[in-house]
């Protein structure tokens, strides 16, 4: 008897709050190792901003989250037999992931942001965000060889003289050590590597996010199971919502001085 | 797997412009560590431990370490050190062309050094003594008797480590140098191709030892046209 009281009173709180009377469970999968995105803290708590995103989102569509520890090479096959219904671990949408799985609009970008000696006006982009030739000229600029830095240099810039490197270390490295003046990088990673770090005291970022989708894809999703399209639907509602309210930035800003999303991806 | 020869004619001449960085590394590198040999030799031969022991020392040091350790030490090692980035010297390490000569040339000094000195120890006894008996001075001596017989005999030996040396320069490609061989790992990185990619540049090196093997033979036989047997 008790129990069922207990019931109804649950159920009537639920009701009241306005969450769903059958409150859904959603099972996401993470790497659990990936910081800053998505790993355990030293009290064995799972934080990053993945898991705020994942938390941020089961908020407004009110779900309940339970999250799976997943190794990376086996998260889509894991998705796939259904040991979770989501992705959220820092997975870009690709053409050929899109083949096997569906993804959410993207709730981080992928970008990338030229890093030089602070305090120098080198006035490399103009306002609208395009860069400026002439004003590469003599600079010589590190680059990781076949990325998607590179395919972006040589076709908005292909005068420029670029040095390519194996890894990004020996290119923090040169950049400290004057051989090149300038070098193109992840942001996230140049961030938490270099420029918090001693030896990136003195450099800072010289130019804007640069984000064509062409060139460096659309971004990070959130994965799903194909054939969800109701699911997709107030998945990528909440990402929105996220955005409007300044949530994303908040998430970022815990562990980056600067918004790791497009502004451009809510009503703005 | 297929083997696609378009993308090796479409790619043999991109690799082909790093030939030029090649031959400037392989030719510099020579010159400067055929210089540090001789030094490097006649303190070796000098009788005299002062200048014997360091040379042999520096020639354990340089033969003992791999090449590649020894670029990285040049290139990532010297501008950690304050000495050198306010030194005269700054703008030859700033640039990765002038790491990689300066430690090929230390590199092949070392080798080659012993290579002279087989070539001079290898010089017969007799003939010097013949030498002394006609009335030469021992600067005489080592000029005209010991310097062209030892150069004859060790030739065969330095034409093969130039032909080493020729391949070291792809160690060049690991700091940057766009050379043969860092631009086929480029194209490489780019078309997800390495059994094409890389088999042209093993044959294009193959044509340059063959070029170079022909060259040293051609000097080997001009230097040895008085002792060519007839017939």
């Amino acid at each position: 008897m008790t129990s069922l009281k207990h019931l109804i009173a649950a159920a009537v709180t639920a009701v009241a709050l306005g969450a769903p009377a059958s409150a859904e469970t959603l099972r996401v999968g993470m790497e659990c190792t990936y910081a800053p995105f998505n790993y355990k803290t030293e009290t064995g708590e799972l934080a990053g901003y993945d898991v705020d995103v994942a938390k941020g989102v089961a908020d407004i569509i009110g779900a309940d989250l339970e999250f799976v520890c997943q190794q990376w090479d086996g998260m889509i096959p894991a998705l796939l037999a259904n040991k979770f219904d989501l992705i959220v671990a820092s997975m870009s949408i690709t053409e050929s992931r899109l083949e096997k799985i569906d993804f959410s609009s993207p709730y981080r970008d992928s970008v990338g942001r030229i890093i030089g000696k602070s305090g120098q006006d080198m006035n490399l982009f103009d306002d609208a965000g395009a860069p400026i030739a002439a004003n590469f000229d003599g600079l010589r600029i590190g680059v990781e060889r076949a990325s998607t830095y590179e395919n972006w240099f040589n076709a908005k810039l292909p005068d420029a003289d670029i040095v390519l490197y194996d890894g990004n270390e020996e290119m923090y490295l040169d950049l400290v050590n004057g051989r090149v003046d300038a070098i193109i990088t992840n942001p996230m990673k140049a961030h938490l590597r270099f420029l918090s770090q001693e030896n990136g005291s003195g450099f800072e970022f010289i130019s804007p996010a640069i984000n064509e989708v062409e060139y460096f894809g659309v971004g990070v999703g959130i994965g799903l199971r194909q054939g969800q399209p109701e699911l997709k639907a107030r998945l990528n509602g909440a990402i929105k919502q996220l955005i409007n309210d300044g949530k994303l930035t908040d998430y970022a800003l815990q562990y980056f001085p600067f918004p790791i999303h497009n502004e451009d991806w809510g009503d703005s | 797997m297929s083997f696609d020869t378009a993308l090796i004619v479409e790619s043999l001449p991109k690799m082909l412009m790093g030939i030029g960085l090649t031959f400037q590394l392989l030719v510099l590198s020579a010159v400067f560590g055929l210089i540090l040999a001789t030094l490097l030799m006649l303190m070796r031969i000098s009788g005299k431990w002062w200048l014997s022991w360091p040379a042999q020392v520096y020639i354990y040091v340089f033969r003992g370490t791999p090449i590649l350790v020894q670029i990285f030490i040049v290139y990532y090692g010297f501008p950690q050190l304050e000495v050198i980035r306010e030194s005269v010297l700054w703008p030859v390490f700033r640039e990765p062309f002038g790491c990689a000569v300066f430690a090929l040339s230390l590199n092949a000094g070392a080798y080659v050094s012993e290579i002279l000195r087989g070539g001079v120890l290898g010089v017969d006894r007799g003939m010097l003594e013949a030498g002394e008996a006609l009335g030469l001075s021992k600067t005489q001596r080592f000029v005209y008797l010991t310097t062209p017989i030892a150069t004859r005999l060790a030739l065969p030996a330095y034409g093969n480590d130039i032909i080493s040396l020729l391949k070291s320069t792809a160690l060049a490609s690991t700091i940057t140098l766009m050379e043969m061989t860092g631009i086929a790992r480029t194209i490489v990185a780019q078309t997800y191709a390495p059994y094409e990619i890389f088999i042209s540049l093993a044959i294009v090196y193959m044509v340059l030892t063959f070029l170079i093997q022909k060259l040293v033979a051609r000097i080997e036989r001009h230097l040895g046209r008085y002792t060519l047997k007839e017939g």
